[in-house]
């Protein structure tokens, strides 16, 4: 599934005067689903920023669809359906006015998904955008990117301020936009701090953590990849894979090398009581404390 | 988002599980219970099969999962896919299928003696294992449930 990448970073860097973000490096493959999950205030909007080009970089250099700001703005962006967490100037425009408005500069705009979309959302189509409530701006903001009918789609924090019924149309949205198969797959690059919603969606999974990104992850690799062990004695020294021990009956070690890890545990005869996987915030916890080692491996590309 | 009208709907669903608790990783999981329900003939020849994109969506894990499970399933011969049309359990022949069954068994047989093997036991004492179980499985299902 090697292709060209959609979008490419190359030593992306922005500057402020107490902040920076990067550099990044990071190619996203078409057809996949990507999540760049991290803290709040970690650089996650900046960086839609700048793949918007709303935010000028400091240094670096950004390819979309082989494509670079500014010569190619406008046919980069005719590709791209973008739901901003803050939209600027919508605030005096109706839903029906704002589709009208966002379909000129989109060829593949889908009216009849955009109206399906507002009846969902039981929007007044006359009531000024804003009007509504951040949750209902959130979800307007979503139809629009939705019925631009792009290939790809920059959704920057789509569930934020969501509740959860709307939280679940909405990534439900996202999935049955990937089942489309025009473009030959089409690719969607979402921030957000919920977890949850990366273990669900996503194929790939980027930290992004105080302006660094601590890599790109194949999700489920990244899963399988570390397990915690339930252990009827505490080992004797550290074995291999060991990223934590925390002693008790059973003792409880932490893996991110469960394969090696087990074949230890084996030559020691200790007992594995029971296994898991961890789950995703505590994988990120683990990565963020080793933060340097790894940044070294990853911010590398998707293969 | 808006019901069914827009995007493709559901399209075939087949009832595969993932266990968080399972030190297999994914997609192993998913060849395995995919190639039981193939070669226990639960699901036949030409039947549809879910996308990768679909079937990752139902089992929340990522589409390089699903698709490696496809690739893998696809080298065996057990199912097919075909450029627009999705993909579909493949035709296969009455002695692979046989031949397959055979596989499975002995591979059990083959562990149940490395097991007896381990804890010392000999050639004629396997044996007498192995006549012992016949037997008893003979009689669980001559006798049945009342």
């Amino acid at each position: 599934m090697t292709r060209t990448p959609i979008i490419s970073l190359q030593g992306l860097r922005k500057t402020y005067e107490a902040f920076e973000i990067g550099p990044i490096d990071l190619d996203v493959q078409p057809g996949y689903v990507v999540a760049i999950v991290g803290p709040n205030g970690g650089g996650k909007s900046t960086l839609m920023g700048m793949l918007m080009n709303l935010i000028q970089p400091t240094s670096g250099e950004i390819t979309l669809f082989g494509g670079e700001y500014p010569y190619d703005e406008v046919a980069i962006k005719r590709r791209i359906g973008y739901a901003p967490e803050r939209p600027s100037g919508y605030d005096g425009l109706s839903p029906r006015d704002l589709g009208k408005f966002v379909s000129r500069f989109y060829p593949g705009w889908d009216q009849r998904l955009y109206e399906d979309l507002l009846a969902d959302v039981a929007i007044e189509p006359e009531k000024l955008f804003g009007k509504f409530s951040t949750g209902t701006q959130r979800r307007l903001s979503f139809a629009l990117a939705l019925a631009t009918g792009s290939e790809l789609l920059l959704l920057d924090e789509p569930t934020a301020g969501v509740d959860p019924f709307a939280r679940r149309q909405i990534l439900e949205g996202i999935s049955r936009f990937m089942m489309d198969e025009r473009y030959g797959g089409r690719t969607v690059v979402f921030t957000t701090h919920v977890m949850e919603e990366v273990r669900r969606i996503a194929d790939y999974v980027a930290f992004l953590v105080d302006g660094k990104l601590l890599g790109l992850f194949e999700k489920d690799v990244l899963l399988e990849g570390w397990r915690t062990f339930w252990l009827d004695r505490e080992p004797e020294g550290d074995v291999a894979g060991q990223v934590e021990l925390e002693s008790g009956n059973p003792a409880r070690l932490v893996s991110d090398s469960p394969r090696e890890t087990e074949e230890a545990l084996r030559a020691q005869s200790i007992r594995i009581v029971r296994s898991g996987a961890l789950d995703l915030e505590e994988i990120l916890s683990h990565l963020m404390r080793r933060d340097k080692a790894w940044r070294i491996k990853s911010s590398r590309t998707v293969e | 988002m808006s019901g069914e009208k827009w995007y493709p709907r559901r399209g075939p669903h087949v009832p595969i599980r993932l266990s968080m608790e399972d030190p297999q990783p994914m997609y192993r999981q998913i060849e395995s219970q995919l190639r039981d329900f193939i070669l226990a003939g639960q699901l036949k020849a030409g039947t549809k099969l879910p996308t990768i994109r679909a079937l990752a969506g139902e089992l929340s894990c990522s589409v390089i999962t699903t698709q490696r499970a496809y690739q893998d399933l696809e080298g065996e011969g057990l199912i097919l896919t075909r450029q627009g049309r999705g993909t579909v359990v493949a035709e296969i022949p009455e002695e692979k299928l046989s031949a397959r069954r055979r596989d499975a068994v002995e591979a059990a047989f083959r562990e149940a003696v490395r097991t007896g093997r381990r804890a010392g036991f000999t050639e004629e004492e396997l044996r007498d294992v192995l006549n012992q179980a016949l037997h008893l499985d003979h009689t669980d299902v001559s006798g049945g449930i009342t």
